[in-house]
């Protein structure tokens, strides 16, 4: 499966990577923004996207809506620190399929991630 | 009904145990914090390097994370194994956990506590400007031997 990262923190996009390295995951992107996402979204169409909200150029919900318009498939897990339940509702209201709160530590990314991909095999 | 003075120390209180969950939650070092203080007329505390995110929507106001150099290091090493990042990394580490601890505060404060995307720099800019009437918090921490502020400017 492909995997793009999409954060604009370039510590929290190789953190994600470390701890996701256990798992059959092709990183094929990573992003500091919006709009450098979607162009690699068009181009590598990939399985599963982390997307953060926060961002300059284009937030991570500008950003869902458009991806949910290229690639409906995909699997997309925010993971952001607007920790409010209104923006957890409104990233899953546009098609996210899974929503973690920063600090995210390894056991966090690894039982949301369990959750997410074996979600589209039962 | 909170007074504006009780309504400001409730807010600084969300941003201390922010602060606090943040370094317990990812790296198993508790944080200690002092007796925080009101800002008198002297000037800003800065460390070496500071993440500042500005408050808009039902809030107006910033809030910033000034520490030394070695802090966003000891993180940076917990975090992806780097012993000697970066400055470039060091700079994106101080944006990144003040973004996190202000974008925390929204879960007890709701979506209409907005906050901006990070801005970083190193020591005292000459062009730092804030507004004049804003009460302004000064949270001294301690984590794995770093010294730290939390500042929380709110109108």
């Amino acid at each position: 499966m492909k995997l793009l990262i999409v954060d604009d923190s370039s510590i929290m996009r190789r953190t994600i990577e470390k701890n996701l390295g256990d798992y059959d995951l092709e990183i094929v992107g990573m992003a500091s923004n919006g709009k450098e996402a979607l162009e690699m979204v068009k181009d590598t169409m990939p399985d599963v996207i982390t997307l953060d909200i926060t961002m300059p150029q284009m937030d991570g919900i500008t950003c869902l809506e458009s991806i949910m318009q290229i690639h409906p498939e995909a699997k997309v897990m925010i993971i952001t620190a607007l920790s409010d339940k209104l923006t957890g509702l409104q990233a899953l209201d546009k098609g996210a399929r899974g929503f973690m709160y920063k600090p995210v530590n390894p056991d966090d990314l690894t039982k949301a991630f369990d959750k997410l991909l074996n979600r589209n095999a039962n | 009904m909170q007074t504006n003075k009780e309504e400001f120390e409730a807010t600084c209180n969300l941003f201390i145990k922010s602060v606090e969950n943040y370094f317990k939650h990812l790296t198993d070092i508790d944080s200690e914090m002092s007796v925080p203080y009101l800002k008198d007329k002297e000037g800003l505390i800065l460390k070496d390097i500071t993440g500042m995110i500005g408050i808009s929507g039902n809030r107006k106001g910033f809030v910033y994370i000034s520490a030394d150099r070695g802090m966003y290091k000891d993180l940076i090493n917990i975090f992806i194994g780097l012993d000697d990042p970066a400055d470039e990394d060091i700079l994106d580490m101080a944006g990144e956990i003040s973004n996190v601890v202000a974008g925390n505060v929204r879960a007890n404060l709701g979506a209409n506590f907005m906050i901006s995307v990070p801005v970083v720099f190193e020591g005292m800019p000459n062009q730092l400007r804030l507004p004049q009437d804003l009460s302004i918090y000064i949270i001294p921490i301690k984590w794995n031997g770093h010294e730290a502020f939390v500042v929380v400017g709110l109108e």
